[in-house]
C-alpha cells in the first residue's frame, strides 16, 4: 500500500502556481502557422492551361474545371488539404498556402447556387488581354489569404 | 435477486467514445454486459468500391483521428506489397519515427483521458500539455496535426531535414525528461494505486484466452509485439517489449508510460541509422493497377491492427477490410466488465484504450 502521506503532486501543483501558463491568451496572442503547414489551396489562373488533372485526381471532388468555359472552381468546404493537386499540376498553378480556411455562413449561397466557401476563376480566351474575370462569389482576391 | 440494466454509453460523461453498452447488475455488481457495435458505423471499406485506389488512402487515415498516420501507412504498405513497389529506404524510416512519434501522442492523450477519468484533472491536464508539442512537431513535418497525409503508396510525400530531425530528436527527449515527473505521479500517488491497483485483473491465461492484443496483453505478462516480425524497418531496431506482471487497471497505465520512453528511444536509434542527406528519392511512383490480395500487419498503439486488401486489376479494389486493435480487445473488456463494481466500469472500459472510431469504421 503506498504511502498516503505522499502526494507527488503538492510540488508539481505549487510550482504551477507561480509559472507561466501553459496556454496562450487566445485571441490577442495567436501563434503562427509553421512553414510546411497545410492550409488551403492557391491558383493561379494566368499558368493554368485548362488539362483538368487536378479535378480528377482529387479524392473530394473539390475541383470543377470547364475547358469549354475556361472556368476552374474550388469548394474550400469540402476540399481536404491533402495536396494531390499540387503535385500533379504540371503548370505549378496551385500552391499550398499556411493560411487556415476562412470561416463561411450557410446563407452565403452564390447567384448560381453556388455553395458557401466556392470559388471560381474565368480566363478568357488567349487573344484577349484583360485581366480575368471573376464570375464567382466570394470574388478570390477578397476570401483568399484571408 | 432482481436484476437491473443499464446502459453504458452511446453518450457517458467518462468516455467521449461513444461505446454502447448494456450492463446486466445485481446490486452494485456488474453480472453481464451486452456490446453493441455499429453505433457510428460509417461504411469506409465500402467506399473502395467507388473511390479509386490512389485515393483510397486519404479516406483509411480518416478511420480514425489518433492512429490516423499508421492506418495512412498500413492501407500504403499493402498496395505497395501488392504492387510490388519497393519504398525507398529514407522514406521507410520517415514512416517509422512518425509511427514513433504518433503512438507518444497517442499514449499522452489515453493516459491525460484516464486521469481524467479517475478524477485526477490536474494530471490529464499536464499529459495534454506534453501532447500539444507532439502535435506541433506533425504540423510542422507533415502540415497536418491529426490528419498527415504524408504516405503515398510507394513512399512518403515529405522529407525531414536531417538538422530538423536532431532538433525533434532534442525536443522529444526534453519532453520525456520533463514527462518523467508527470509519470511519477501515476506510479506513486495513493489516491490512483487505490483506484485502480487490483482492479480489473486479467490474468496471462486469460488474456491469451480472449486473445487479447497490445499494451493490454503486455500488461497480463505476454510478450507480444507485432512490431518484433521485423516489417517495416522494424529488424534494425533493437526492441523489447514493455510487459507487467499485475494484469490490473494500473498495470496498463505503467506499459503505456514505459513505452513513451520506449519510442523515443526508437526514433533515436531510427536517426542515427537512416541515411542521411539531402534530395534522396522519397517515392517509388507504382505502375498500373494492383491485382492480388494481402494481409499487412501493425502494431498501433492500442496494439495488432490487420488490413486485408484485395485488388482484381482495377482501378477500384475489390475489398477492403480492416481489423483494429479494439475490435480485438472487446472480448475481453467484456470478461473484466463482468463481476466487477458498477464503480470500476469506467476505469476498466478506458484502460483497454478504446476506439469506437476505429471500431465501427
Amino acid at each position: 500500500m503506498p504511502n498516503p502521506l505522499k502526494l507527488p503532486m503538492i510540488p508539481r501543483a505549487l510550482r504551477n502556481l507561480v509559472s507561466k501558463p501553459a496556454t496562450r491568451r487566445y485571441p490577442f496572442e495567436i501563434r503562427p502557422r509553421f512553414a510546411g503547414a497545410r492550409g488551403t489551396i492557391e491558383f493561379d489562373v494566368e499558368t493554368c492551361n485548362y488539362c483538368m488533372l487536378c479535378a480528377r485526381r482529387c479524392p473530394a471532388a473539390a475541383i470543377t474545371v470547364s475547358r469549354e468555359e475556361r472556368t476552374w472552381a474550388i469548394e474550400q468546404l469540402t476540399c481536404i488539404a491533402c495536396g494531390v493537386c499540387v503535385d500533379v499540376c504540371s503548370k505549378h498553378s496551385l500552391s499550398m498556402s499556411v493560411n487556415s480556411r476562412a470561416v463561411h455562413l450557410r446563407s452565403e449561397v452564390g447567384p448560381q447556387g453556388q455553395r458557401p466557401g466556392h470559388e471560381e476563376w474565368h480566363k478568357p480566351a488567349p487573344a484577349a488581354t484583360d485581366i480575368p474575370a471573376v464570375a464567382g462569389v466570394p470574388a478570390p482576391a477578397a476570401s483568399q489569404g484571408a | 435477486m432482481r436484476r437491473t440494466t443499464i446502459p453504458f454509453g452511446p453518450q457517458h460523461p467518462v468516455l467521449p467514445e461513444p461505446l454502447v453498452l448494456d450492463l446486466i447488475l445485481e446490486d452494485e455488481k456488474v453480472i453481464d454486459a451486452i456490446p453493441t457495435i455499429g453505433y457510428i458505423h460509417r461504411g469506409l471499406e465500402m467506399m473502395v468500391e467507388r473511390v479509386e485506389y490512389t485515393e483510397m488512402g486519404f479516406v483509411v487515415e480518416r478511420i480514425c483521428g489518433i492512429c490516423s498516420f499508421m492506418h495512412g501507412m498500413g492501407y500504403c504498405v499493402s498496395l505497395e506489397s501488392i504492387m510490388n513497389v519497393e519504398v525507398p529506404e529514407r522514406a521507410g524510416w520517415l514512416r517509422l519515427i512518425w509511427a514513433e512519434i504518433s503512438r507518444i501522442q497517442s499514449h499522452l492523450l489515453w493516459l491525460g483521458l484516464g486521469a481524467d477519468a479517475f478524477g485526477f484533472e490536474n494530471l490529464f491536464m499536464h499529459c495534454w500539455r506534453m501532447r500539444e508539442q507532439i502535435l506541433d512537431i506533425f504540423e510542422k513535418t507533415t502540415g497536418g496535426r491529426i490528419i498527415h497525409s504524408v504516405n503515398r503508396i510507394g513512399g512518403v510525400k515529405r522529407d525531414i531535414s536531417d538538422s530538423e530531425l536532431a532538433a525533434i530528436l532534442v525536443q522529444l527527449q526534453e519532453l520525456g525528461e520533463a514527462f518523467k515527473t508527470t509519470a511519477r505521479v501515476f506510479g506513486t500517488d495513493p489516491s490512483i494505486a487505490h483506484r485502480l491497483g487490483g482492479v480489473g485483473v486479467l490474468s496471462m491465461e486469460d488474456a491469451r484466452a480472449v486473445d487479447a492484443v497490445g499494451p493490454m496483453a503486455r500488461a497480463s505478462g505476454i510478450a507480444t509485439d507485432t512490431r518484433l516480425i521485423g516489417a517495416n524497418f522494424y529488424d534494425r531496431i533493437e526492441l523489447e517489449p514493455v510487459t507487467e506482471t499485475a494484469g490490473d487497471c494500473l498495470a496498463r497505465v505503467v506499459v503505456r508510460l514505459r513505452e513513451i520512453d520506449q519510442s523515443i528511444d526508437i526514433v533515436r536509434q531510427a536517426i542515427e541509422k537512416m541515411p542521411k542527406g539531402e534530395g534522396l528519392p522519397l517515392e517509388n511512383k507504382p505502375r498500373g493497377n494492383p491485382n492480388g490480395e494481402v494481409f499487412t500487419r501493425l502494431e498501433q498503439p492500442r496494439g495488432e491492427v490487420l488490413y486485408y486488401v484485395k485488388a482484381n486489376g482495377t482501378k477500384n479494389l475489390e475489398r477492403f477490410r480492416a481489423r483494429t486493435p479494439t475490435f480485438a480487445n472487446i472480448p475481453a473488456m467484456i470478461k473484466l466488465v463482468k463481476g466487477c463494481d458498477l464503480a470500476d466500469v469506467p476505469n476498466i472500459i478506458l484502460t483497454i484504450d478504446p476506439c469506437i472510431s476505429c471500431t465501427e469504421r
